[in-house]
């Protein structure tokens, strides 16, 4: 594959995963115990598990057209955020006790849902509301997406080159070696975008209804500038080769 | 979020000193790994704790301004830019023909990748922490020479094809990410306040730095003689460096004897 085209995919990558994660409704410690709403952990840790489900359903579809390799990233990150949402839910509900709740809204958007008489005084929102469990399985699936291309884009540069595209044996299973740089890489690229766009939200976000919302085209630019410069580092991966 | 926001207060322990035993210790560490099968990737996985104990005094300068976003998060980040710039250096040492370039080529991207996202991150963001980029560049040097030296320690080697065989295609790059991380964060996320003590964090640095060199010699090869050093020598340093932190946290705490416990609910 073209150099150039690497990075290319790359970027568009790192923009799309930086994206994702501004849907993602991440609560942060208030969350944790339940005086915001939201998943309470820290977008590092959403980010851990959905991108490495979506590498890992990517990276089952290797050698498949490249919109099945995205599809598979995109359906493995959705279903890692979406369980993690849910049974956060249960434990939010039957757990802590709270009715999932957010104070950002008046209605939910999506269900039209009095918000207001269900958040508890002096907290921010409490659980997993409807708006925000449809915007993080967004957030999963341009998150999923955007691992995937980056897979793809550095699986299909690293194939061509005869020392990384040798399968090596161990305890009697062929392992490639391009899956597995590529797969590291890509997972680099989702942790580091992961970050800048959590920097860029400032820790916590609800999803697409939360005014930090706003702030995406900020998050995007610095998601784009970081993932050209990583496009480029790993350009270096591609023209020297392993042996 | 973080407790810690304010940041910038004094630190017992000079910036310099500890960013000199994580380069210097690191480095020497990792370049001398294939000069002896045994003390070689000993010492590779020496010079790896030695940058964990300067990416943790790091990390505890950055984030102690608060970055909004816990801890943890400049943690992953950082030694996913070391895996992505030790991968690319190590691969371009290869392109220059010596693999002796590989791996101070790895630190110096893994540190100007670092820098270009902090300086995103100051310019186009607009966070306010006066450290950032110097800290983060710190920062992601640092998990770069750690995660070479605990590859180094398992392959026994520093080329790319050695490291690519053992390390990436087996799938311990991963739990070498995953561990670096633990080993790198969690020292300053666990004593951050108020009342933390440096000194006191990098003695829990050494401690996880020090479990995290056990586990590589399990990796390594337990019942190898490369594999075996470095899981005991692991094992036996952790121990002291717990003990060290252990002792220094009993020494600081405040004793609950000034108050006695909390009463019981029906004394109330």
């Amino acid at each position: 594959m073209d150099p150039l085209l690497m990075i290319g995919a790359v970027t568009v990558a790192g923009v799309l995963i930086g994206g994702g994660v501004h849907f993602l409704p991440v609560g942060g410690a208030p969350a944790a115990i339940a005086t915001a709403t939201g998943v309470g952990t820290g977008t590092a840790m959403l980010a851990a598990g959905s991108a490495m489900t979506g590498l890992i359903t990517a990276a089952a579809m290797t050698g498949e057209p490249l919109w099945l390799i995205l599809a598979g990233g995109a359906v493995g990150s959705m279903l890692m955020i979406g369980i993690t949402m849910m049974v956060g839910n249960w434990v939010y509900v039957w757990g802590v006790g709270t009715v999932p709740a957010s104070a950002k809204v008046e209605t939910d958007p999506i269900t039209k849902y009095n918000q207001e008489k269900y958040v508890s005084p002096g907290t921010e929102g409490h659980g997993i509301p409807t708006v925000c469990f449809v915007s993080g399985i967004i957030g999963g699936l341009l998150g999923g997406i955007g691992g995937g291309l980056a897979y793809w884009a550095m699986y299909q540069s690293l194939i061509g080159i005869a020392s990384y595209a040798t399968p090596l044996k161990y305890a009697g299973v062929e392992l490639v070696p391009a899956a597995m740089v590529a797969g590291i890489f890509a997972l680099g690229l989702f942790f580091v975008n992961a970050v800048i766009a959590s920097y860029n939200i400032g820790g916590t976000i609800e999803g697409f209804h939360d005014p930090k919302f706003k702030r995406i085209p900020k998050g995007a630019l610095a998601c784009l500038i970081a993932s050209l410069v990583t496009g480029l580092i790993g350009v270096l991966l591609i023209q020297g080769g392993a042996f | 979020m973080s407790v810690a926001a304010g940041g910038g207060g004094e630190s017992g322990v000079d910036p310099k000193m500890t960013a000199g035993i994580g380069i210097i210790g690191g480095l020497i560490g990792v370049y001398l790994t294939p000069y002896h099968p045994v003390l070689g990737p000993l010492l590779a996985s020496l010079g790896a704790v030695c940058a964990i104990i300067w990416g943790a005094d790091a990390i505890a300068r950055v984030a102690s301004y608060g970055l909004g976003t816990g801890v943890p998060s400049i943690g992953y980040m950082s030694v996913a830019v070391g895996a992505i710039g030790v991968l690319a250096g190590l691969a371009g040492g290869v392109m220059l023909g010596n693999a002796l370039f590989g791996p101070i080529m790895g630190v110096i991207l893994s540190a100007i990748l670092g820098g270009v996202i902090a300086i995103v991150g100051k310019k186009v963001i607009g966070m306010k922490i006066p450290v950032l980029v110097t800290g983060t560049m710190e920062l992601t040097a640092a998990s770069a020479i750690s995660v070479l030296g605990f590859s180094a320690a398992i392959a026994g080697g520093i080329g790319m094809e050695a490291i690519a065989t053992s390390v990436v295609t087996t799938g311990f790059i991963g739990l070498l990410f995953i561990m670096n991380t633990m080993a790198i964060q969690h020292p300053f996320n666990a004593c951050l306040g108020p009342q933390e003590n440096r000194v006191r964090t990098l003695k829990l640095a050494a401690s996880t730095g020090f479990i995290s060199m056990a586990v590589v010699g399990i990796l390594g090869g337990l019942f190898t003689s490369k594999g075996a050093a470095i899981t005991i020598i692991g094992a036996i340093a952790w121990f002291i460096a717990m003990r060290m932190f252990l002792k220094a946290s009993k020494e600081e705490a405040a004793s609950v004897a000034w108050s006695g416990m909390w009463p019981k609910e029906e004394e109330l």
